[in-house]
């Protein structure tokens, strides 16, 4: 205490003048509006600074949470995108209850690989957050691959850079069906064989999902025709196309549940019989 | 209460009432003010008590500010002079074993008036900062602080010499 009060009398004339030019500034405040505004204004910039400056510190601690209420808001999305798309599942009564199959789960790829010809990416999620083998994994700008397997709490999933795969796929825009497979160099750079020499089509057409395989819902869009090649011998297009995703930069992926997969699985069965 | 404390405490209630009622209606060349009561701030004795002066430079600014109606620009600046006006000392009084004890019982003319002019010049330009308080208004700032500054500098100037004197006799 006693230096204290040394420290404020040896102190005394700053801490007077700090006073007086407190009372004095104030006196300047009240007495002239523009002294006002401007001291108005310069106040605002330095609380507005001050402000912002904490918004950002506390808004940079909660970028992980918004980050993942932002992965499920656009899980949602992507979810009624897919809904929108497949009109075809929808029945035409209204008063009907519209039924879609296709559920979308979040997950995370921990583990990637594009060097191989035969790849697989590990996903965080498995069994215990509900993913099961044969399972389509979509990412935001086109389809990553299928579950292959899957054990408590993570699954792998066949790549879709892997030379095995096969997807089912349409040309938006004239409706012929292909399938789309991995050239085995680029991981961008797809070939699409089947589509027969009497469809119509152009550079740039885009490619989506056919539907026609129970992993995938129709009119994911996938990628873009860059070039092809006319084998009349054959009767068949050879296609050259670019996705839109690069499979070997993904982090968040969505894998979609379907539904009626068992439904479907057992029809097949019995008509194979 | 000697001669010198009356001498000055008739000297503030005059430079005062001299600011307000004559050189604050000058208006030389349409716009020039000299400010005289900045002399309080010279002939304040040098070994007299620091707080006081701060106090008293406080009171003569609000007093200036009071009834001159301005927002509190005289206030301000006289304050912070009053507050360096210690490390002004230091700084313009050339080295020396003689401390110097006020500016009137001083002989060094080339230091004295270096001191004046620092005090006024630093006086005029927060004055005029405070007062246009824009850095748009900079070259403004600046010439009315050099015009102000000659005048109010003569002004001082002329009746320092006449404190000299009064103190001599």
């Amino acid at each position: 205490m006693q230096r204290i009060i040394n420290a404020l009398i040896q102190y005394r004339n700053a801490i007077i003048y700090l006073i007086l030019l407190i009372i004095s500034l104030l006196y300047l405040n009240r007495n002239s509006n523009f002294h006002k505004n401007k001291l108005e204004k310069y106040g605002l910039y330095f609380s507005q600074s001050i402000y912002y400056l904490s918004y950002s510190i506390s808004k940079y601690f909660d970028l992980k949470k918004i980050n993942s209420d932002l992965f499920e808001e656009n899980r949602k999305l992507k979810e009624f995108e897919l809904k929108s798309k497949s009109v075809s599942l929808y029945p035409r009564n209204y008063f009907k209850e519209k039924r879609y199959p296709f559920v979308l789960k979040k997950g995370n790829v921990i583990k990637n690989s594009f060097l191989k010809q035969r790849n697989f990416i590990i996903v965080d999620k498995g069994k215990s957050n509900g993913i099961n083998p044969e399972m389509g994994v979509i990412s935001e700008k086109g389809i990553i691959g299928i579950v292959k397997s899957v054990s408590e709490n993570y699954s792998s999933v066949i790549s879709i850079l892997n030379q095995d795969l096969k997807i089912n796929i349409r040309l938006k825009n004239s409706n012929a069906i292909g399938t789309l497979s991995w050239k085995g160099i680029n991981p961008k750079e797809f070939q699409i064989e089947d589509i027969v020499r009497n469809t119509d089509i152009q550079i740039g057409d885009t490619i989506i999902t056919g539907g026609m395989s129970s992993y995938f819902p129709f009119g994911i869009p996938i990628g873009k025709i860059t070039d092809f090649e006319d084998n009349s011998k054959v009767g068949y297009y050879s296609i050259n196309a670019k996705l839109f995703e690069d499979p070997s930069l993904i982090y968040h992926v969505y894998m979609i549940e379907n539904k009626d997969l068992d439904e479907i699985n057992r029809l097949q069965e019995n008509t194979l019989k | 209460m000697n001669r010198n404390n009356i001498t000055l405490l008739i000297s503030f209630i005059l430079l005062v009432f001299f600011q307000t009622l004559v050189f604050n209606n000058l208006y030389l060349f349409g716009f020039i003010n000299p400010m005289v009561y900045v002399l309080f701030l010279v002939i304040y004795r040098f070994d007299y008590d620091q707080t006081f002066f701060i106090l008293s430079s406080f009171i003569l600014g609000f007093l200036i500010d009071f009834l001159s109606q301005s927002g509190g620009a005289h206030t301000l600046s006289t304050l912070t002079i009053g507050f360096l006006r210690p490390s002004i000392i230091k700084y313009t009084f050339s080295v020396s074993s003689e401390m110097p004890v006020s500016f009137q019982d001083d002989n060094r003319i080339f230091d004295k008036y270096l001191f004046l002019s620092t005090i006024v010049g630093l006086h005029h330009f927060l004055y005029f900062t405070l007062v246009y308080f824009n850095l748009e208004a900079t070259s403004l700032i600046i010439k009315n602080t050099l015009l102000t500054f000659i005048f109010s500098l003569i002004l001082i100037s002329l009746i320092s010499i006449f404190y000299s004197k009064s103190n001599d006799s």
